[in-house]
């Protein structure tokens, strides 16, 4: 459960609505996304200070001891604003991976540097943890306790300060930490999205750290928490480029009104509503469900994943289509939600996956 | 002086009307007890006259003044003991527009005996106003201190029983449509009042066709003023709405426990679980029926923290695509079996009975077209659509074959 008060919890999420509005605009993630980085380094920073980081690493390593609740309240004002940052890798999957985990003073370093803002860590590989798997990934860890190996769409690779690797071997799944102080070779992927930096990594003869001491619970609890806050993110961006949408169907007049007062695309905006607030729903549903360890976890962490994935699908895609020409320009934002739509889909498995997780879990739940 | 404090806890209010009951309930035979005969308007007038029929409404009017959370503890309470006649401040359509809308004096006269007894109807809809309501042509004519109804009105439920309708009728025809109706407790037990059910095609006949021909309302019976009576049925029917999204209309075949569901049920005795098309529509009904419950869920706490409706809208529409969605799938499950019907056929009878009355949610209390103008209007803010009949006098507005209203 969350060490964080329900007063604190509004406060910590006051200062980030504020702060998001503030600093994390358009412009903000315009200029952000011709940078190597894809972001802007400042906000990152800034947002470390506020302790946001922290928000899932318990005390012990400098964090602030939050709950899946928590984080999924970052991850939304994130998923608002759109910003590429590498919070899902960094602040959810390899902080809970590392705290499952026998603890070193490496990882003790690391969960400390993560709470600090100071490191990035980006994951690849195959396993079910990694966020956009590389199923033709080809890692192996050789007897002289180096490794080597390729792995694509490692997203923000090649700026992390560590690489964890997480892939099948033999019948035995292998997580490795590899520091950038390391020479491997990075080779930037283009993406769809401007904003994102995929990378292929090829490492040889590569030092690394193994995590060991997790148990398969911790493992599948690490991937649930991925799928929750991305939810979570899902649900800010859908909500964000919907009010847009609204605001848009208001203001744009043809045929002497304005355009939001034709049934044919007012329905189509009632309809988009009731997608994301059953995203938002479910999306926290979800949440609860982890902070809490209820026994319908996976159940709702599955139904999380598919709608939330599917609100944000939908919504972004009918926001250009209910703009009309004006989204079909690079000028305007809606296509930056539809092209991160159509990358995050992916990034924990497609939905189909997530419905067939769910009904297992119903079958198994009756 | 009600035997329930106001400012208990729901915890210590729950106690005190399982106390309550007890006292005067008999589970076991669910009646009164004492009273062999089980006599139902005597226990509804014991409820009501605890205020444990409308407790969130004020002492004053029959109620206990209580809060949400102590409401559904005594609701709870009556439940446990399969006792009838609480929560009517939440379904009692017909009460609760009285208590809403009415004068004083009439909620004082008809509020003690609707909450005990008499069931009432609703007269809104007719032939030619279905989806635009305020259409209505069912006129009331004021004589001396009564009104003379002539009309017809359709889809009423359970009209044969009903003492009394709630009624839209125009009294004014030379302004805006809005602008000249009347809403009326119209007594049903008169003269003029014919009564048709309909053949509904679930092959069920809850509606009736109603025919009135000079029948008569007292003019105290008027619900709030005299052509105000538009404002009075929007918080009737909003209420409507809002139950329905509950998924009220549905009928239970004793599923629902929990992990249970009926189409799983099917898919698997259809030898079908194992098919991974129908696995992944599975999922998604099961699915669009969980975050429905999950919405409401947010809806109250929402209605109840800022009193915001905005996501209580969304469940009728979301009933909806539910209750299509499952029959389709329920259907396909079957196969060729689905043509058959009649009860040496249980499951493609219930399945073709389902596929049908899937259709009393996306109509009935307002299409869902109509609920995502509500939505877009009332929920998103965006404007309305060119209205033609805008600012013109209801005997000027063309109806069916382009004749006029007046004409």
């Amino acid at each position: 459960m969350s060490t964080i008060q329900e007063s604190e919890r509004t406060a910590i999420q006051e200062e980030l609505v504020r702060f998001l509005r503030a600093e994390a605009g358009e412009d903000t993630l315009r200029s952000g996304m011709q940078s190597d980085l894809g972001y802007d380094h400042a906000v990152w920073q800034k947002m470390a200070e506020m302790g946001l980081f922290g928000i899932d690493i318990s005390e012990d390593f400098g964090g602030i001891g939050g709950s899946a609740v928590d984080t999924a309240m970052v991850a939304e004002g994130l998923g608002r604003s759109l910003l590429p940052v590498p919070f899902i890798e960094t602040c959810v999957i390899a902080p809970a991976l590392l705290e499952a985990s026998d603890m070193t003073d490496e990882s003790r370093k690391i969960l400390t540097r993560i709470a600090q803002g100071t490191a990035t860590i980006a994951i690849g590989g195959n396993a079910d943890i990694v966020p956009f798997r590389d199923p033709d990934c080809r890692l192996a860890v050789k007897a002289d306790g180096t490794m080597s190996g390729e792995v694509s769409l490692v997203m923000h690779g090649g700026s992390a300060d560590f690489l964890l690797l997480a892939f099948y071997s033999g019948n035995q799944t292998r997580c490795l930490l590899v520091s950038s102080d390391h020479d491997y070779t990075i080779e930037n992927q283009t993406a769809n999205d401007p904003a994102l930096r995929p990378a292929k990594i090829s490492l040889a003869d590569v030092p690394f750290i193994e995590l060991t001491g997790w148990s398969n619970d911790n493992f599948e609890q690490a991937g649930w928490q991925g799928i929750v806050a991305l939810s979570a993110q899902q649900t800010g961006a859908a909500r964000a480029i919907f009010e847009i949408t609204v605001d848009y169907l208001q203001t744009r007049y043809q045929f002497g009104r304005p355009i939001g007062s034709f049934q044919a695309l007012k329905h189509i905006a009632a309809d988009l509503f009731l997608e994301v607030e059953s995203a938002t729903s479910a999306s926290q549903a979800a949440a609860r469900a982890l902070a809490s360890k209820a026994p319908q976890t996976a159940q709702s962490v599955a139904l999380a994943g598919f709608l939330c994935n599917d609100a944000f699908r939908e919504v972004s895609a009918q926001a250009i289509q209910l703009h009309g020409g004006i989204a079909y320009t690079q000028e305007h934002v809606a296509h930056l939600y539809w092209r991160r739509a159509r990358a995050t889909l992916s990034m924990f498995g497609d939905s189909d996956l997530h419905r067939e997780a769910y009904l297992s879990a119903w079958e198994a739940a009756a | 002086m009600s035997d329930f404090d106001h400012t208990a806890s729901p915890e210590a209010l729950s106690a005190a009307v399982l106390g309550w009951l007890d006292l005067y309930w008999d589970t076991q035979h669910r009646g009164p007890l004492g009273e062999p005969e089980g006599n139902q308007q005597l226990w509804r007038q014991k409820v009501f006259d605890a205020g444990l029929a409308v407790p969130s409404w004020p002492e004053e009017w029959f109620g206990l003044g209580m809060k949400p959370a102590q409401c559904k503890a005594i609701e709870k309470a009556f439940a446990e003991r399969k006792a009838p006649g609480a929560g009517l401040d939440r379904y009692h359509l017909g009460a609760i527009t009285v208590f809403k809308a009415a004068s004083d004096a009439l909620k004082r006269e008809m509020l003690p005996k609707l909450l005990t007894g008499p069931i009432c109807c609703l007269l809104y809809s007719e032939p030619n106003a279905g989806s635009d309501l305020a259409g209505i042509r069912t006129r009331a004519e004021r004589d001396g201190e009564r009104f003379i109804i002539n009309g017809q009105k359709v889809w009423t439920s359970n009209a044969a029983e009903a003492e009394y309708g709630m009624l839209l009728a125009r009294t004014d025809w030379d302004v805006p449509k809005h602008r000249g109706i009347t809403f009326f407790l119209f007594p049903m037990k008169q003269q003029g009042v014919e009564i048709r059910p309909i053949n509904q095609i679930t092959g069920e006949s809850e509606f009736n066709e109603i025919f009135i021909e000079n029948a008569v309302v007292p003019e105290r019976f008027m619900i709030g003023k005299l052509n105000e009576g538009w404002a009075s049925f929007q918080t009737a029917i909003a209420y409507e709405r809002l139950i329905m999204g509950q998924g009220i209309t549905e009928r239970r075949r004793g599923a629902s426990a929990k992990g249970r569901s009926p189409l799983l049920e099917l898919a698997a005795k259809t030898h079908r679980l194992q098919d991974p098309v129908i696995r992944q529509r599975l999922a998604q009904a099961l699915a669009y029926r969980e975050v429905n419950r999950l919405n409401n869920e947010r809806a109250k706490r929402d209605m109840m923290t800022n009193g915001s409706l905005s996501l209580m809208s969304l469940s009728k529409l979301a009933m909806s695509r539910i209750q299509h969605g499952e029959a389709a799938i329920a259907t396909d499950l079957l196969g060729p079996a689905s043509l058959l019907d009649g009860p040496d056929n249980a499951d493609p009878a219930n399945t073709n009975f389902d596929a049908a009355k899937a259709y009393m949610n996306s109509i009935g209390g307002g299409t869902d077209q109509i609920q995502r103008n509500i939505i877009a209007e009332k929920v998103l803010g965006l404007p309305k659509e060119y209205e033609p009949d805008k600012g013109t006098s209801f005997r000027e507005v063309k109806s069916d074959a382009g004749s006029r209203n007046g004409e």
